[in-house]
This record gives C-alpha cells, structure tokens and sequence, in this order.
C-alpha cells in the first residue's frame, strides 16, 4: 500500500498528522465556533444582551466604564447587525484557527478580539470592581482566557508560558480571598445562585449540596481556594524530569483540571442552559489551558 | 425583533443546497469514473431536507414520526458500522482497508452523532413534559425543567463542533496540489513482479464534501443550542 493510494483512495484518512499543540488549537477553533453559534441565539438579538453589557459596567472605574455604556448603547440601536457580526466574527475565528495556512493570522485577530470582548463586554472580569471578581464567578473573565491560550499555543517561549500560568493562578488566588468571596456566604451564593438556573438535574444537585456545604464558611473555603490555586500557580516551575518533583507538577495541572470543572458547575456552564449564555465561560478555557502545561506536553506545544 | 427568522431561512438554503449537492454527487460520480462516500452523501441528502424543515417551518416535509423511523434506523446504521469497525479495524479503519472494495467508507462517529442527534430533536423533545413552544424559525424550544437530556444535547454539540473543527483541518491536505504531491517518487513504486494493488477511482470532489460535512456539523450544533 502506498501513500498516493492511501491520499486518493481515502482521502479522509489521517494524511495528516496532528500534534498535540494543534488539537489544542483545534480545541479553542471548537470553542469560537460554539461562542459564536451561542452568540446567534435569538436573546442575543433582542433588548437583554446591550442591557447585559451595560450591566459590565458598574462598579467599574469611569474610565473603563464610560467605553462600556457607550458601546452598549450603540450595540443597542443597531442590534441585529452588530450581533450578527458579533456571531459571525467568532464563527470567523474558529474557522480560521482551524484552516492550518491562517491558523497564525486567526489566533493574533483571536488576541485581539478577545481583549476588545474583554474590556467592553465583560467589563475587564470585574477585576476592578474590587467585589465581584472571584474564581468561581470566571474571574479575571472568560474571554481573556482565550487570549492567553491563544498566546500560549501560538507557541510563546517555554518562560513566557510559565510566566502567563503563574499569573493567571496567582490572580485567581488573590482573587478568592477578596471580600465578596472570603464573606461567610459568599461562595455558597454563588453555588446557590447556579442551583436556581436550568441545568441538567445531576448538576444542580451537585451545586445545591456544594451551597449547603459552604454556607457559613466562606472564609475557610476561600482560604483553602486561595492556597490551592497557589499551589497550581507554582506547579509549573517544578522540573517534571525528576520522578518525585514531576508528579507534583502533574498534580498541580491536574488539580486546576479539577478545580476548572468545580467552577464551571459554579457557573452554571456558563447560563448555556439559560439560552442567554454567550460562552461556557471559563471551567472548559481553564482546563484546555492546563492540558497545554501537562508535564511532558510543554516542550510539544511550545516547539 | 426576537427570533433571527431570517437566519434559520439562510441555514434552510444552505442545507437544502448540501442535499442537492450530495444527491448529485451520487448520481455523478460513477459517471465521472470517480468514487464518494454512498452512506455519507445519502444520509447528508436526507439531513438537509429534515434540517430545512426543522429550521423553516413552511419547508417540513415528511411527518415527524417518518423522520424518526429514517433516522432511527440510520443511527442503527451507523451504530453498527462504528462496532464493525472496532471488532475488524482492518476492514473498516483506515488506509486501504477502510471501505476497499466498497462504496461504504465514511466515518461512522461522526454520523452516529449527527444521526443521533437528528433523532434526539426530532423524538426525545416532543416527548418530554408539555408540547413545546415553537419560534418563529419553527425550532421547538425548551423550557428549563424539560430539559431532562440536556446534558445530552451539550455532549453532541460539544462533538459537533469539534468535528466542523478538525473536518477543517483536513480542507488545505485535500488540495488537488497536496493530493497530486503525495505520489511517492519512482523508487518507492513497487517493482512489476509484485502483486499490483487494486485500482481504486479518485475521489469526487473532496474538499467540497469535507465542506457539506462542516455545515452540516455547525448548523445542526445551532439547531441543538437553541434547543438546549
């Protein structure tokens, strides 16, 4: 059997191969189309989606909000078509980022539109608020998250890569000791908050007993959140090489696996359910990211 | 405005213009010397008649319980190929065994899903709690307490969209150019003494299937999200 045979007989067979950083990347391809898919849902061409966006903005300092009420508004006035190019945008970058020749040219347009998306419709994650911002609510915001895996599997250097890691946790765990999460029933709000939104039966009961569980203790929990993700947050700098050390640096990665899919039940899946929901927020971008810094992996993707 | 009316008639067209095309790759590719995937293009012909309806209300066919049978049976169909596939890889996998000697050669995950999921927003939504409201576009929806299978729908859409993804990956490999440079140079032929492999037609159109197959794959992820 030769090649040719295989490239013109079958021309669906795996002529070509995939390595890891391109699944990777075809994962976050899957997610833009999914955002974009969710963005062409009928809420988000009518009156609520500006009214979400505008909502961004409070709490916010006025020189990041003004931006956001501002585009609201505008986004409200012409709302079938900025929607429609808002849907057909991410659809755009999905595609693109899976068309190898482009990949590149998509996943810069992907940063920049991410860091757009980031400011005036999620309101910089509420990062600035000083209240809202908490792990479990998608702090520091799903879509920057795109913007960092796409600068991770563009590839960036091995330190970069780290560098970007140990921020992103380091945040998420300065983010769970703020005042709105360390708040006695601040994170069993929140669990409760996901319980009352549609969601398969399984999830809800899961997030009802997690409410249950945390209420009153939200000081203890965010404590025990925040050394956690520190701990993640630090996993990447352990040399994998050495057996013992290496473990811990896999656990680390797999300990934010976990710890993604503990906030995206704490999400609600991102309001998928809701059929308000714009993206699946962060649990799914969180754990994509940490399959890129598996042990073992990170020397693939950033080659 | 609500419902985007106007987008589920634009999806309407283009799933009618993949079932057109499908039907004629069947009816032209012997003709042409060529060769196609028979169960991927028969079952993308009755896809976009079923999607169009589904989408557009005015453009319903068949009753409902017809779709359910067709699509039962193909989701066997499938079913069953997929398990061949993993009892036997060498006669369904891939390479040269994967549909050697017959037209049946598609990827079978990949049209269980769509087939299940065809069957999923055609049996299970009527089915459950009381007759769901229908838009505009003519897509049911679902209330939240109805939506016992949800998670269901999640899991295909999540595989569907994943699938448009990689399918897109293919396109560049399927050039004519990337195809035609793929012929192993004189030396690697084999020499005539050996047995000479069974002539096999070139494959109709590729890219342009593997295109069917993406809108097929994100049309009904947004057929399914808005059921969710």
């Amino acid at each position: 059997m030769t090649f040719s045979e295989t490239a013109t007989a079958t021309p669906f067979s795996d002529i070509t191969a995939v390595s890891t950083r391109r699944k990777l990347q075809l994962a976050l391809a899957a997610l833009w189309l999914l955002d974009g898919i969710l963005q062409y849902q009928p809420f988000m061409f009518g009156a609520g989606f500006p009214h979400m966006l505008s909502g961004t903005a409070q709490g916010n300092p006025a020189p990041v909000a003004a931006p956001i009420t501002w585009s609201a508004t505008l986004i409200g006035h012409h709302i079938v078509l900025s929607n429609t190019a808002f849907a057909s945008v991410q659809v755009a970058l999905g595609l693109g980022i899976a068309v190898r020749p482009i990949a590149r040219a998509a996943l810069a347009a992907s940063v920049a539109w991410s860091v757009g998306v980031w400011w005036l419709g999620e309101g910089l994650g509420g990062l600035l608020t000083g209240t809202g911002a908490s792990p479990v609510t998608g702090a520091p915001g799903a879509v920057i998250l795109y913007a960092l895996l796409a600068v991770v599997l563009w590839p960036a250097p091995p330190q970069v890569s780290r560098a970007l890691w140990l921020v992103l946790w380091g945040s998420e765990a300065a983010c769970a000791l703020l005042p709105a999460a360390r708040a006695p029933h601040g994170l069993s709000a929140v669990f409760g908050a996901a319980a009352a939104q549609p969601m398969p039966p399984g999830a809800g009961w899961l997030d009802r007993h997690f409410a249950s569980a945390l209420a009153g203790n939200g000081l203890a929990a965010s404590i025990v959140l925040a050394v956690l993700c520190a701990a993640i947050a630090v996993s990447v700098y352990l040399p994998w090489r050495f057996a013992v050390v290496g473990a811990g640096a896999a656990a680390g990665v797999a300990a934010a696996i976990a710890l993604a899919a503990l906030i995206w039940l704490a999400e609600a899946f991102g309001g998928i359910f809701t059929g308000t929901g714009t993206d699946p927020n962060s649990g799914p971008v969180l754990a994509l990211l940490a399959l890129a810094y598996w042990p073992g992996r990170r020397t693939e993707v950033a080659a | 405005m609500n419902a985007p009316v106007w987008l589920g008639y634009i999806l309407a067209g283009l799933m009618l213009t993949v079932s057109g095309y499908c039907a004629a790759r069947l009816l032209t590719a012997r003709r042409l010397g060529k060769t196609t995937e028979l169960d991927t293009d028969v079952m993308h012909v009755v896809m976009g008649v079923a999607m169009a309806g589904m989408l557009v209300a005015q453009l319903r066919t068949l009753p409902v319980a017809a779709w359910e049978v067709t699509f039962g049976f193909a989701t066997a169909w499938f079913a069953w190929r997929l398990l061949s596939s993993r009892l036997s890889p060498g006669r369904l996998s891939r390479g040269r065994g994967r549909g050697a000697g017959t037209p049946w050669r598609c990827r079978p995950t990949a049209h269980l899903v769509e087939c299940a999921a065809m069957l999923y927003m055609f049996l299970v939504l009527p089915a459950v709690g009381p007759p769901a409201k229908v838009t505009a576009s003519g897509m049911p929806t679902m209330t939240a307490a109805q939506a016992r299978f949800s998670l269901l729908a999640l899991a295909m859409i999540v595989y569907l969209v994943g699938f448009a993804a990689r399918e897109t990956d293919r396109l560049p490999a399927l050039a004519p150019a990337r195809l035609s440079a793929a012929v192993p140079p004189p030396s690697a032929v084999p020499p005539p003494s050996a047995v000479p492999p069974p002539a096999v037609p070139a494959f109709l159109a590729p890219r342009c299937a593997v295109l069917c197959k993406i809108a097929m794959a994100v049309t009904m992820s947004y057929a399914l999200v808005l059921m969710l």
